[in-house]
């Protein structure tokens, strides 16, 4: 392969000051940490010559809590909560990426129930994510009433899985194995209650959006990536799919019995801000398909198991604990002491930013020797100054916006 | 493979005011749409057996002592590192007890390791959610605070056996 070129560059001092009625001073802002527009603490120091921007560079860091160290103390199975708050839009999404990491590692297969309802919450999981893409850009670029139809939709998905796993965020209901406990039929008819209404909601979100003249003028043509370059520069999920490349790892790589789901890989053309906008528009309907087609399959495999039975890493039944001694120690064992077998292992599932990915280094012991987390809002990061460098200041926030990061992830 | 449409501004589009008409009627609809505000703290929160609240000690069916026997699995299973106990013996028929049974309300993640790592039914998530008080130290709670009638937490308790009766076509050890 040629070495790749870069459509990024330092802007020349003739570009400074072409048009500079003082010569030469540059304004220097810093946007954020704090604005309100950086989705999180996200600090981007800007030259402004006018409106016009130079010398972008994103600086991240401001939230990091040293997720992958505390792995290395914290062992296998709590790790699970502290993945919930990576990308703490998708909770459940990063638990299941976390869990499939380490079935990949120690050889354990998930029962086919178990996987459905996987697949189920994460398509759930990836519509609560772009509802927030969109009501968060829409509200910074002055689009309001979005915000709060968007924010309507998300309380539904939050409702229902209250009612599932207790909680509304930061759910923690994956293990290893499985999920922790089965979608019984009052949450299954809410779900399917709110996946039949879900595509006349996204019929709404287009009509205030898709034509909106505003919109239309702020998102064409601005942030514009080639294919070339987000590939370069390590983009995937809707940024990548926006710019023309149908990669999708639930289908390149599919994983969790995706290969089974009837859905399509919503494309791009240009590869600009509105591209980005209607590939997440088009995955929010194909993620109801698929959580559509996996409702039908919970009814089907009604009554299966959704926690494999392997006494090596899962709990066994609290039936069973209270009164057999060989189970007891079994508990005893797999809280204290879960160990996964020596080796490394890595597994990327396709979150509602891009592949995240987990690396698992295993010593045998019930330590991890190393996680680290493919984080896709990092690689989102990055591509901002490719993006924002010599366009107008007022393009920025329609740009962070659809690059569509949480900084919980970035800075892990 | 499914190309998303770039849609091109027709001449009404591009007018905008019509489309603000258009926009505004959609916005308007929601005003005949049940309110989904929910009034809180004058209407509470709804709560269920479901619901994962603060963790609570449950006692035995005399209501004095604790079913808990201080074995430590939930200190272990915690992942924030808010439990701390100290055990202790007793003459009692249950041979051990906690002597300090603390649960750090401010470490505390809900995530309910606790309640699944316990071999004694002794802990369980209730529905207590709310958590507010004026001091840091207020906030440890002590066996005084954590304890529960078996009675408080039983539908909890027998919803946690529901979901958690899972591979019933085992060969089970027992």
């Amino acid at each position: 392969m040629s070495p790749q070129t870069f459509e990024y560059r330092p802007s020349t001092p003739e570009e400074i000051e072409s048009d500079d009625p003082v010569h030469g001073e540059l304004m220097h802002l810093s946007m954020g940490p704090q604005h309100p527009a950086t989705h999180g603490v996200l600090r981007i120091l800007i030259d402004l010559d006018g409106e016009t921007m130079h010398n972008v560079e994103p600086e991240v860091g401001y939230l990091h809590r040293g997720k992958e160290k505390t792995c290395e103390s914290l062992g296998w199975a709590k790790f699970f909560p502290h993945t919930d708050r990576l990308d703490y839009v998708q909770p459940l999404m990063n638990n299941i990426g976390y869990a499939l990491a380490l079935e990949k590692l120690a050889g354990i297969v998930v029962p086919e129930r178990g996987q459905i309802v996987r697949v189920l919450l994460m398509e759930v999981s990836r519509i609560a994510a772009h509802l927030i893409y969109l009501g968060t850009t829409a509200i910074d670029l002055g689009a309001v009433s979005m915000f709060f139809n968007c924010f309507k939709e998300r309380e539904k998905i939050y409702s229902i899985l209250d009612a599932y796993t207790g909680h509304r965020m930061n759910n923690t209901y994956v293990r290893i194995g499985g999920v922790f406990a089965d979608v019984d039929e009052g949450v299954e008819g809410m779900l399917r209650e709110f996946l039949e209404g879900f595509p006349a909601a996204v019929d709404g979100f287009e009509t205030m959006l898709t034509g909106n003249r505003i919109w239309y003028d702020r998102n064409r043509d601005v942030g514009i990536i080639t294919p070339d370059d987000a590939r370069a520069w390590a983009l995937t999920g809707p940024n990548l799919r926006g710019a023309g490349i149908a990669h999708d790892l639930r289908k390149a790589e599919p994983y969790s019995g995706y290969e089974d789901y009837d859905f399509e890989v919503a494309v791009g053309t240009v590869g600009d801000c509105y591209d980005r906008y209607l590939v997440r528009v088009e995955e929010m309907r194909q993620s109801t398909r698929i959580a559509m087609q996996a409702l039908d399959r919970l009814r089907e495999t009604r009554g299966g198991e959704v926690l494999t039975e392997d006494r090596r890493y899962v709990l066994p039944p609290k039936e069973k604990v209270m009164t057999s001694m060989e189970e007891l120690i079994f508990q005893f064992k797999i809280v204290t002491d879960l160990r996964l077998p020596k080796g490394e292992a890595y597994q990327g599932i396709e979150s509602s930013k891009g592949e995240l990915g987990f690396f698992v280094v295993s010593d045998g012991s019930s330590m991890p020797v190393r996680c680290h987390i493919r984080a896709p809002g990092l690689y989102n990061v990055q591509a901002i100054p490719l993006l924002a460098n010599r366009r107008l200041f007022s393009d920025m926030v329609a740009i962070i916006g659809s690059l569509d990061f949480v900084m919980g992830e970035v800075d892990r | 493979m499914v190309i998303v449409k770039r849609k091109e501004l027709s001449l009404m589009e591009r007018l905008f005011l019509p489309e603000i008409v258009r926009a505004l009627s959609h916005s308007f609809r929601a005003i005949f749409q049940p309110k989904i505000t929910r009034q809180y703290p004058e209407e509470g929160l709804p709560t269920n057996e479901v619901t994962r609240g603060q963790p609570r000690l449950t006692l035995l069916e005399d209501n004095e002592t604790l079913a808990c026997v201080s074995c430590g699995l939930c200190e272990v299973a915690c992942p924030a590192y808010a439990i701390t106990i100290d055990g202790q013996e007793t003459d009692r028929f249950i041979e051990r007890e906690p002597e300090r049974f603390e649960i750090d309300m401010l470490r505390c993640i809900l995530c309910g390791f606790c309640e699944e790592a316990c071999p004694k039914d002794a802990i369980f998530m209730s529905d207590e959610l709310e958590l507010a008080d004026f001091t840091r130290a207020a906030l440890v709670y002590d066996i005084d605070k954590l304890k529960r009638p078996k009675a408080a937490l039983q539908k909890r308790i027998d919803y946690f056996y529901k979901v958690n009766d899972r591979w019933r076509k085992s060969s089970s050890t027992s």
